[in-house]
């Protein structure tokens, strides 16, 4: 079993500071609401790569376990509500790019 | 330099790497697959520290449902998108590259000792024991049926 040092910390921030610029980067350039879904995703997985050094602290390793189970299905609900979102989307506009979506809020 | 730690630095660098393929990649159908893979290799870090429940539930639930839902949209709606990138980006990620490749190299030359030299083991064996934490789990999972319902419930409105 590994074990933690500020090394390690170290590397797992930095890679989860690449991870999410990386997902900023695809969100930012992304066209149709697919590639905004797959950059989302990518945020999230940042999130749950830099909730690790939350686990070093021996007191609040169980308060980490829920947090990170807590993080975990609220993304994933999240995620399920805009995958229903471009299915409905797709139903109504006939098209998934992001310049199909003039108006916000409940009418989309 | 420890064999864990390179063991580490071996897992992030590939899954920046997929993350990267995630950017450049065109096809919606190969991002998302690219994004399923750096997923499971952030997980896989989860395992290296013997956190065995949270790479389960990070590969089955996250992986293994909703990044198979993607894939298949993606796989669905194939098509090439046309990115435009706004050259004004490039200067915040100078910045932030320059900061992070700073950071690095000033821990290397301006700090010899290790702040915490002492190793500290991951406990996740009383976790289940406590019953409040069961009942997180309960709420989550009653949070996650009733999130499907209000899904169903408007694919029928729509179709309707």
């Amino acid at each position: 079993m590994a074990t933690i040092d500020i090394m390690s910390v170290s590397v797992i921030y930095a890679a989860s500071f690449a991870i999410l610029l990386v997902g900023y980067l695809a969100a930012m350039s992304s066209k149709d609401v697919i590639r905004l879904l797959i950059s989302l995703e990518m945020m999230f997985g940042a999130v749950f790569m830099a909730l690790i050094p939350l686990f070093s602290v021996a007191h609040l390793a169980n308060a980490a376990f829920g947090i990170a189970l807590i993080t975990i299905f609220a993304s994933s609900g999240e995620l399920l509500i805009l995958i229903s979102a471009i299915v409905i989307l797709d139903r109504q506009k006939r098209d998934i790019h992001t310049r199909a979506i003039t108006i916000g809020g409940d009418r989309v | 330099m420890s064999g864990d730690v390179l063991l580490l630095l071996a897992l992030a660098g590939v899954a920046i790497l997929f993350s990267l393929g995630v950017l450049v990649s065109k096809d919606n159908f190969y991002s998302s697959l690219f994004m399923s893979v750096t997923l499971i290799f952030v997980a896989a870090v989860y395992a290296l520290f013997n956190l065995q429940p949270v790479f389960v539930l990070i590969v089955f639930i996250f992986v293994g449902a909703i990044g198979i839902v993607t894939v298949a949209l993606a796989a669905t709606y194939r098509s090439e998108p046309v990115r435009q990138v706004s050259r004004f980006w490039v200067v915040p990620v100078a910045i932030t590259a320059f900061i992070i490749g700073f950071s690095i190299y000033s821990y290397t030359i301006f700090t010899p000792q290790p702040v915490s030299p002492s190793e500290i083991e991951f406990e996740l064996m009383n976790f289940l024991p406590i019953t409040e934490y069961l009942l997180i789990v309960l709420f989550l999972i009653s949070l996650v049926v009733l999130l499907l319902l209000s899904v169903l419930k408007i694919g029928i409105g729509g179709r309707s």
